[in-house]
């Protein structure tokens, strides 16, 4: 069992990448554009860095295999960079890709105190994932946001479950569809877990996504700690059902809008990101001819976004994306 | 229009020969704020809009419309009534609620023309989404205000211009004759200006300074019954009074122009003008310079000036008419004679576009600057001896290489670094479509850059929206650390395109291609600490930038094809070799046209792309969507702008007869539809309602063409 750990990095001066695509409403290729292109950053930096040791010391010293590898080729399998190039193992062996240099300063870390800043991540728990399992999820997930932003705390939490969604004409009924979607119990018993974060001072404030009326009545008669926001997204209609705008009124729970869609990060998607096709990182094995890389099934298990806003300047200074998966040995 | 105090104005002789005291007294108040404010850090993000207002006389039964002169008294009620009673003046938000109870009472100006008001907010505006939305009904209620304490018959009205200013006849109220001493102009009145000694001083000193009066001739419409050659009627080539009345037998007013000869008829128009401060200097310079290329843009998609002096004119936009309005250059400055007496030759007005970046930015190549910068050298010494940096000392020091206009021999007596009047006697005439604005003397407000391109549009709707707008352009700038540098010679070129009838629609603007870094700094995976910019790249500037529709920029390559039916002709464009391709799309179908094939992402996707990565709460975000919806179909072409929308209005006249003339009954209804507008918007009654034609529920005839102007929006 391998676990590994995709970045994306600061993806808000990255380029094109954040930018919303006409008819890419509700998708998730901010992630895969923004992962893909930190993975192909990360290899050419290495790249270069195994050039310029080669060309230094005529034959690579650190890694065995680099001169085995044709580096000015551009495409093609052989001009990969060797995968332990530019990604990296903790001490329990995760896989982090690409690699992460925590102790480097200017990679980590908001630029202002942290009083400054709102900042909000969004944990995505993934439908293949087990749901005994999220509480060390969310924990993970959140323990890498605020490594990554060097924060004590988020400002806001919010907790995407699978299977949901506000869509339909407007009003009614998207709100009557998201009643019998997602599961009720799972999700219940998955907060507990969110408020202990709550309780620990890592999350001032809890949220909640897709939530419709229904679901989000039956929710808060069970929460003990209750979400002060509630995520919906709404297409081009701007009518939020009646029902769920006077309940959020009642409840004081904000309605935020988002444009996320729920299942961020599927199997396939993931699968091909890392591997060996022409999109790909090239970290799997080639289930073909089980050529280099790691073989196994993969399982995507979690992901988190991350925003840090300039509270008083609304200048985004850092947003970002890490995945948690799971690698069967095969 | 900056201070006014009173005192005793030089006449131009005078001022001229304390011309030099006055700048060096600024440079030294400008390097005292300098060193003061140099350090400022962290200021919030405050903003603020300037909504310019003509106030007309109209009342349903009089066959006239005439500009009211009562600014004075208007300006005195308004003062006298300190609580600026808000009583039938809060007209409730689209939902119902009403949220102007946290702000201060909005605050009047005067300006240059005595038939126009300027009204600002209590107080800055933040940041916060839900404060972007009390910008709306608070210039309602400043609009409210304003009619309340003026005559039952005077309006406060958003044209940017008056369409018979300086048309014979009765144009004021009340009427006085033509040919002052002050302005010597033989179309308006010397009343026509603000009477405080500042404004006529001002317009009396530019002329004076240039030799003659200033000369506004702007192209004619040629419409199926416009003589042709035209010959602008309304000259008088006989009058006597003033030396300056030789001007026009001199050709002054060449065939095919609408010829003016006054301030009043560019510094009378009214604009839209947005104040940001920043967190400090460096952002603020970084602000002034990724702004200035979107200028043309917007100045073009606001277009609301298709009317002088009772005439169509040939262009959309107020811009060249107050730079001609105010040009002070001397004949050896404008280069018609040699060099003798002046230092320099000057290529443009004191109010026109940008002429330098400022920013210390590594991605402003130095091919960006303009070659042809005027600048005092000795000004810039003394900036660089006083500890600024090379660059914005060279922005000062153009700035500098004007003379000051109006000068009170009260301020001569003594240099008083406490305060920063003689810097801003230079600066604040300096009317560039950018301002780079340092903190006040007291140093208690931060950097500040002014956005100043905008026309003012004929409702509160639409002012809000454009305000909002540039607001949210301004923090998808910084957050996605955006690059709009192109060289500014091509900005000053857009600026001119910006003046075509239809611009928005039918030419193309120089814009840059990539806006995003080309490498993405290194966040992981190598044990080298990189440089947290790219170095500068150094292929050729020329390949930097391409020709693209106002659609294109505002709503992105993809939403432009698929939205321009008629492909615009690109008749403004091209005599230079096309753009080198940069990089091939693998795409089947690449395209014959070099240019076509790029994405450019579009300015609303980038702010929908902000808007998705902040928090925003359901009712905010979708009053947001309304006002770039708004911007969306003016870019596109689906709306009409207000200059397409008047042109539009004066064609169905009755009394129209396609020869071009804009006649008294035609601008009276046409001041009626937009009065009538306004009192739909500021009752709430929406745009489709009461306003919509045909739909009248009192039996009135709905506006013409309001349909295509406002859309379905309210």
């Amino acid at each position: 069992m391998t676990k590994l750990i995709l970045s994306t990095g600061n993806i808000v001066s990255g380029g094109p990448s954040i930018i919303r695509k006409p008819g890419a409403f509700r998708s998730n290729l901010e992630l895969t554009n923004s992962l893909r292109s930190n993975f192909l950053a990360a290899q050419e930096d290495a790249a270069a860095e195994l050039h310029a040791n080669g060309a230094t010391n005529g034959n690579g010293n650190s890694s065995g295999n680099s001169e085995s590898v044709d580096l000015d080729a551009e495409t093609g399998t052989t001009g990969r960079v060797p995968t332990a190039a530019w990604t990296g193992r903790d001490q329990n062996g995760a896989l982090y890709v690409p690699r992460i240099h925590w102790d480097h300063d200017h990679h980590h870390g908001l630029q202002e105190e942290r009083a400054q800043y709102d900042i909000t991540a969004k944990l995505f728990f993934l439908p293949g994932a087990p749901v005994s399992e999220r509480s060390r999820y969310a924990r993970e997930a959140l323990e890498h946001v605020l490594q990554e932003l060097r924060v004590p705390e988020v400002d806001l939490l919010i907790v995407s479950f699978p299977g949901m969604s506000f869509e339909g004409d407007c009003e009614w009924e998207a709100d009557r569809r998201n009643a019998v979607q997602g599961n009720d119990e799972d999700e219940i018993a998955t907060w507990p877990a969110i408020e202990e974060l709550h309780r620990l001072g890592l999350a001032k404030r809890l949220g909640l996504a897709e939530f419709g009326s229904e679901k989000l009545a039956r929710f808060l008669s069970k929460a003990q700690v209750r979400p002060t926001v509630n995520q919906i997204n709404l297409k081009n209609c701007c009518n939020v059902p009646p029902p769920l705008a006077q309940l959020a009124k009642e409840q004081s729970i904000e309605l935020l809008v988002h444009s996320d869609c729920t299942d961020i990060l599927p199997k396939g998607t993931l699968r091909e990101l890392l591997g060996p096709g022409p999109r790909g990182a090239g970290i799997l094995a080639d289930p073909e001819t089980g050529a280099g890389g790691l073989q196994g099934d993969l399982t995507p298990l979690w992901v988190v976004k991350y925003t840090a806003v300039v509270r008083d300047r609304g200048v985004i200074e850092n947003k970002g994306y890490f995945a948690g998966a799971e690698l069967a040995d095969g | 229009m900056g201070l006014l105090a009173l005192g005793t104005a030089l006449d131009w002789p005078e001022a001229k020969k304390q011309a030099h005291l006055v700048r060096s007294w600024g440079i030294k108040q400008l390097l005292e704020i300098w060193n003061k404010a140099k350090g400022k850090e962290r200021d919030a993000m405050l903003w603020g809009d300037e909504v310019e207002y003509l106030v007309v006389t109209y009342s349903k039964d009089d066959p006239k419309v005439l500009l009211s002169l009562r600014q004075a008294d208007i300006l005195k009620a308004l003062e006298n009534d300190t609580a600026l009673s808000k009583a039938g003046c809060a007209p409730p938000l689209p939902d119902g609620s009403n949220s102007h109870t946290s702000q201060p009472p909005p605050v009047f100006h005067p300006e240059f023309g005595r038939f126009m008001l300027e009204a600002t907010p209590g107080k800055p505006w933040g940041i916060e989404f839900k404060e972007l939305l009390e910008v709306e009904p608070n210039m309602r209620l400043r609009r409210c205000i304003a009619k309340a304490h003026m005559l039952s018959n005077e309006y406060p009205i958003t044209l940017t211009t008056f369409p018979r200013l300086g048309s014979p006849g009765v144009f004021t109220d009340p009427y006085y004759p033509v040919s002052g001493p002050k302005l010597r102009s033989q179309f308006v009145p010397d009343e026509i200006a603000n009477p405080h000694i500042r404004f006529p001083t001002l317009a009396a000193n530019i002329r004076s300074r240039r030799g003659r009066k200033v000369q506004v001739n702007v192209p004619v419409f040629k419409d199926e019954k416009t003589p042709w050659p035209w010959k602008d009627p309304t000259v008088n080539y006989d009058l006597h009074n003033w030396p300056e009345d030789d001007d026009v037998r001199n050709g002054a007013a060449p065939e095919n122009f609408i010829h003016m000869d006054a301030m009043a008829f560019g510094m009378g128009s009214c604009c839209l003008q947005i104040t940001f401060q920043a967190k400090n200097l460096t952002e603020g310079r970084q602000m002034y310079d990724q702004l200035s290329p979107l200028g043309p843009i917007l100045l073009a998609l606001t277009a609301a000036t298709p009317v002088y002096k009772g005439f169509l004119a040939d262009t959309d936009v107020r811009w060249n008419q107050i730079s001609k309005a105010v040009d002070d250059r001397t004949p050896e400055e404008l280069g018609e004679k040699p060099l003798v007496n002046d230092r320099w030759r000057i290529p443009k007005s004191r109010y026109a576009s940008n002429s330098t970046y400022i920013s210390e930015d590594p991605r402003l190549r130095p091919e960006y600057l303009d070659p042809d910068l005027v600048i005092d050298e000795s000004i810039k010494q003394q900036l660089l001896d006083g500890g600024m940096d090379d660059r914005l000392a060279t922005h000062f020091a153009h700035l500098f290489i004007r003379d000051p206009i109006v000068i009170f021999s009260e301020d001569l007596k003594e240099l008083d670094l406490s305060k920063t009047d003689h810097f801003e006697n230079i600066q604040s005439t300096n009317w560039q479509h950018m301002r780079f604005k340092p903190p006040p003397a007291d140093n208690s407000i931060g950097w500040r850059v002014e956005f100043r391109p905008m026309e003012i549009q004929i409702t509160d709707f639409e002012n809000a929206a454009f305000a909002v707008f540039i607001v949210l352009i301004t923090r998808v700038i910084l957050s996605f650390d955006l690059n709009f540098y192109i060289p500014i010679k091509k900005v000053d070129e857009n600026m001119e395109t910006a003046h075509a009838r239809d611009a928005v629609l039918t030419r193309k603007f120089y814009f840059r291609r990539n806006l995003f870094p080309t490498a993405r700094p290194s966040r992981s995976g190598s044990s080298t600490p990189v440089a947290s910019r790219p170095p500068t790249p150094t292929g050729p500037v020329e390949d930097e930038y391409r020709l693209m529709s106002v659609n294109e920029i505002i709503n992105g390559t993809a939403y432009a094809k698929a939205t321009s039916s008629s492909p615009p002709s690109s008749s403004s464009s091209s005599s230079s070799s096309p753009p080198l391709k940069r990089r091939k799309t693998s795409s089947s179908e690449v395209e014959d046209n070099e240019e076509e094939d790029e994405e450019f992402p579009g300015l609303i996707p980038l702010v929908e792309s902000y808007l998705d990565s902040v928090n925003v709460d359901v009712a905010t975000r979708c009053q947001l969507a309304t006002y770039l919806d708004l911007i969306r179909k003016r870019a596109s072409g689906e709306l009409w702008t207000a200059a397409r929308w008047i042109r539009h209005f004066v064609a169905r006249h009755p009394e129209y007869k396609r020869d071009s003339v804009v006649g008294e009954g035609i601008t009276r209804d046409l001041v009626a539809a937009v009065v009538r507008i306004g009192e739909c918007e500021v009752n709430g009654r929406g745009f489709r309602g009461v306003c919509g034609a045909g739909e009248g529920e009192d039996g009135e005839e709905g506006v013409e063409g309001v349909e295509r102007l406002l859309g379905g929006f309210r």
